[in-house]
């Protein structure tokens, strides 16, 4: 009879009350002080920390406390020095020269200069360097370092995402990896950088221990360690969080809205926040294929869909409807533009102009004999699933019929890649240059391209042209802006929403920008402190 | 004897070719390849960079062409190396021309799936030997019913539920055991024991959840072992002889009734290496499981093979070993086979 008692015990024991929480005084004023480790989690393991080889988030998001690149982004999303002190742009667009920081040191002690920019050109446009990232620096026709501080680039055309793609470069040391095979270099789980951190030990699969670099070229951080555990579910993650073993995680909605909230002991640990994410999701047309190739039945679509039901239903709220492909609060978006309200009975006359009707009352529209019905593609994402189904009722009731179709990611792609599709559901992710020419210009349309949808407007693909060619920030952003108003009157897809990102940081993580600014609350993470008193007993470095 | 297990051997070669064959076709029927992954569809990457990946690994190339380039880097036992970007060595470690080593992705996983099924294992035969006695010595009693509807139960249970109640159980409300990873954050510092102790810990709940489901057969096994065996006649024998009662089960029964499991012990040799992919997730241990899905979600097609490859000798290995194992516990088939 002994099994019976294990699991009554187990029963009672499960039901008993919880564990009381920390005395610490979490809402108790601190200055700032340095030191402390901070504890974050992420679902995925780098492959390696150099970011043009490795391709992938899990690697950036380390590797951009690591390396420095010429440029980067501040709190409001605009360009600033990050290496470099200042940038030239030539008259005729077609050269920028970098001037960097005086006595910048790499985490060994070696000097940087601007020969390490140069090798960082030359390793990134090699032909033998696998990376996907090489085209952009392929349109430099000479690069050279006239002097330490100097780093000069000539375009053979004035290229306006060059500002941008050189944020993206992460300067790698020349006098670690010349004569060195950037694919397979063991540099890339043993790095050595210039930026905050450097990088204490890396156990595989378990986690990467960060520590301050005291010859950080830009200052030395507060926090004196960064531990990211590995922990590949989200629900053991969550659990970390609730036994306050890790500080950091990004929620999902439910745990954000309902999970967290109906715990009072959680709620006085964890400060929520709210930044705006960086993609969208949209429903996407395949232009080619009748009626879609009509402007009016996708703008009829676009009225029939509910934005904010999709936001409340998929998102319990916490999203944002967009009327440009930008993210929303920076220059890039057209503040004129407002999303296609919900409106039924607009997109029931624009189907009728367009020589759709119901003839038998069977409530499904129909056009030369052709009922108005098609499918839609996902691939298998709970929130494009749940968004599939809202729209289909939305748009039964205006007489089209959908059906869905989800299927496994590279099959999918397969499906998208050849414009074998009529309507998808997909998301974008939002780079911070406005230049989208890969995705909606008509030379783009080739399989494995990005233009799938066969977007063909000549009047954007000038605008796409043109707004390659001007760096100038202002003048630029009045070519996307107009950009923009087209492609939402054409409605080549309907933009569904953006999600919110869902941190939450225990208490103890203080120093962090709230609400947080468009850049994210990541911003200014050197200047985040943990007062002394609320630091974890157990693991002190 | 020696000629059966020669003959065995040779066989083996063909037999490993042909399923590394019907494997390597069977992976390329999924669709894509390393280019398409989730990741891979982002606008800056430009078509060229991915005709020269698909290229420099013979993507483009026809399967049997491929699988002829697998085949000849495995007559020298190179597992290749993984398409990954970190393209590290699929099976063991390398050494560049600096001395820097790069370990091998199966050298690291495998010992630690390893650990854990030989202690889940030792666990489970543990447990279910008793159980199975017990059940058996006890057959249509309430104890025999309340070992088969626990063992059941156990059997039943999502795994991965029980082993998220127990974390949040045991991890959070009550904070006893660590809920995720292999060891503490700070376990470099601490001494052998304190160490130990501490990979103990956090080993407690997956190894619990990994033997849970395993208990039910094996105990099933032995109690059906046990009842056939009980009503033979030697033990009919021995107990007229006046033998005490103990002598007669665990001397002359449960012996005959551990045949069985010899085979079942050479079968789940090559289950020592494959993990559970949700209990490693969960868990956040980097074992085989964990590898093996990650590969197949990124047509990683060498360290699929590699692993297959592995599976499939231990396979074969694990097969002969538990025939010759038997034949030599048991009189009656050594004679058989010699004859």
């Amino acid at each position: 009879m002994r099994p019976f008692y294990f699991l009554l015990l187990f029963v009672l024991a499960a039901c008993s009350k919880p564990a009381p929480s920390t005395q610490l005084q979490l809402d108790s004023v601190y200055p700032p002080q340095s030191g402390g480790v901070l504890v974050d989690a992420m679902t995925a393991e780098p492959s390696g920390l150099i970011p043009m080889i490795a391709a992938e988030s899990a690697s950036s998001a380390i590797a951009s406390h690591i390396f420095n690149s010429l440029l980067r982004y501040d709190k409001n999303l605009e360009l600033e020095g990050d290496l470099a002190k200042s940038w030239d742009i030539s008259k005729d667009q077609k050269t920028i020269t970098f001037h960097l920081k005086p006595d910048l040191k790499w985490a060994d002690g070696k000097p940087l200069t601007s020969a390490d920019a140069l090798f960082t050109w030359q390793l990134v446009t090699d032909e033998k360097t696998r990376t996907p990232y090489a085209s952009d620096f392929k349109l430099v026709i000479k690069a050279e370092a006239p002097d330490p501080l100097t780093f000069r680039v000539n375009y053979a055309q004035p290229y306006a995402p060059a500002l941008d793609s050189w944020s993206g470069l992460q300067i790698m040391p020349e006098h670690l990896l010349k004569g060195q095979d950037i694919n397979t270099t063991a540099f890339a789980r043993n790095p050595v950088g210039s930026n905050y951190y450097r990088l204490a030990q890396w156990k595989n699969g378990e986690s990467l221990v960060l520590s301050a670099n005291p010859l950080a070229t830009q200052g030395v951080p507060r926090i004196d360690k960064l531990v990211t555990r590995i922990i590949p579910d989200p629900a053991a993650q969550f659990l970390e969080l609730m036994a306050d073993n890790i500080d950091v995680m990004n929620l999902d909605p439910i745990q954000y809205s309902r999970i967290v909230p109906a715990r009072p002991e959680l709620k006085q640990r964890i400060a929520l926040y709210k930044e705006l994410g960086n993609g969208y999701t949209y429903l996407g047309f395949n232009l080619k294929h009748a009626p879609f190739d009509d402007k009016r039945v996708r703008q009829a679509i676009n009225y029939a869909i509910d934005k904010q039901e999709l936001i409340d239903g998929v998102l319990l709220g916490l999203g944002e409807p967009i009327a440009s492909p930008y993210k929303p609060g920076t220059r890039w978006v057209n503040p004129q533009l407002k999303p296609y309200a919900y409106d039924p009975a607009k997109a029931r006359q624009l189907l009728k102009e367009a020589g759709f009707v119901d003839h038998d009352s069977d409530g499904i529209l129909v056009k030369n004999g052709k009922p108005l019905a098609f499918e839609i593609l996902l691939n298998q994402n709970k929130e494009r699933i749940t968004s599939a189904v809202l729209i289909q009722r939305r748009l039964k009731e205006i007489g089209i019929k959908v059906t869905i179709r989800q299927m496994e990611w590279a099959s999918f792609l397969g499906r998208i890649k050849s414009s074998d599709f009529d309507v998808v559901i997909l998301g974008w992710s939002l780079s911070l240059d406005p230049d989208q020419f890969s995705i909606w210009h008509s030379s783009q349309n080739h399989p494995g391209q990005f233009n799938f949808i066969n977007y063909n407007n000549p009047k954007v693909d000038k605008l796409l042209e043109q707004g390659r060619l001007e760096l100038n920030p202002d003048k630029r952003m009045k070519i996307y802006h107009e950009f923009s108003r087209l492609l939402l009157d054409d409605s080549p897809i309907v933009y569904l929403f953006e999600g919110y990102g869902l941190p939450a940081i225990h208490k103890r993580i203080r120093g962090i920008d709230n609400p947080a600014p468009p850049a994210g609350i990541g911003w200014n993470s050197q200047d985040w402190y943990i007062p002394e008193p609320l630091r974890r007993k157990e693991i002190s470095p | 004897m020696m000629q059966y297990i020669l003959k065995r051997v040779l066989w083996m070669g063909p037999l490993l070719v042909g399923i590394s064959l019907i494997s390597f076709l069977i992976m390329h029927l999924a669709p894509g390849d390393i280019t398409t992954t989730e990741a891979s569809f982002n606008p800056k990457t430009s078509q060229e960079s991915i005709q020269k990946l698909r290229k420099l690994y013979h993507l483009d190339e026809p399967v049997i062409v491929q699988y002829g380039y697998w085949l000849k880097r495995m007559v020298k036992l190179d597992f290749g190396n993984s398409f990954a970007s970190h393209q590290r060595p699929v099976f063991w470690q390398t050494k560049d021309a600096q001395g820097n080593i790069t370990k091998g992705m199966i050298q690291q996983a495998m010992p630690i799936t390893l650990m854990i099924n030989v202690l889940s294992m030792a666990l489970i035969f543990s447990v279910a030997l008793p159980l199975g006695v017990i059940s058996a010595l006890t057959h249509h009693r309430a104890s025999d019913r309340a070992i088969t509807i626990f063992v059941f139960i156990g059997f039943a249970m999502p795994g991965f539920w029980l082993a998220l109640m127990l974390m949040y159980w045991l991890g959070v409300l009550h904070n006893l055991l660590p809920i995720s990873g292999l060891h503490s954050l700070d376990a470099e510092r601490m001494g052998l024991i304190a160490w130990t102790l501490d990979a103990g810990k956090h080993l407690l709940i997956p190894v619990f959840i990994s033997a849970l489901g395993g208990l039910a057969g094996i105990s099933l096994f032995v109690k059906n072992g046990m009842l056939d065996v009980l009503h033979q006649d030697y033990i009919t024998t021995a107990r007229a002889k006046g033998l005490p009662e103990n002598t007669v089960i665990y001397r002359h029964a449960l012996r005959n009734a551990w045949l069985p499991l010899i085979t079942l012990l050479g079968l789940s040799i090559p289950g020592l290496i494959g993990g559970s992919v949700i209990a490693e997730s969960l868990f956040a241990i980097p074992g085989m499981g964990k590898l093996f899905y990650d590969a197949v979600l990124m047509r990683d097609f060498p360290v699929i093979m590699g692993i297959l490859t592995i599976g499939s000798a231990l396979t074969l290995v694990g097969n002969l070993l538990a025939d010759i194992a038997y034949a030599w516990a048991d009189p009656r088939v050594r004679r058989g086979v010699a004859g």
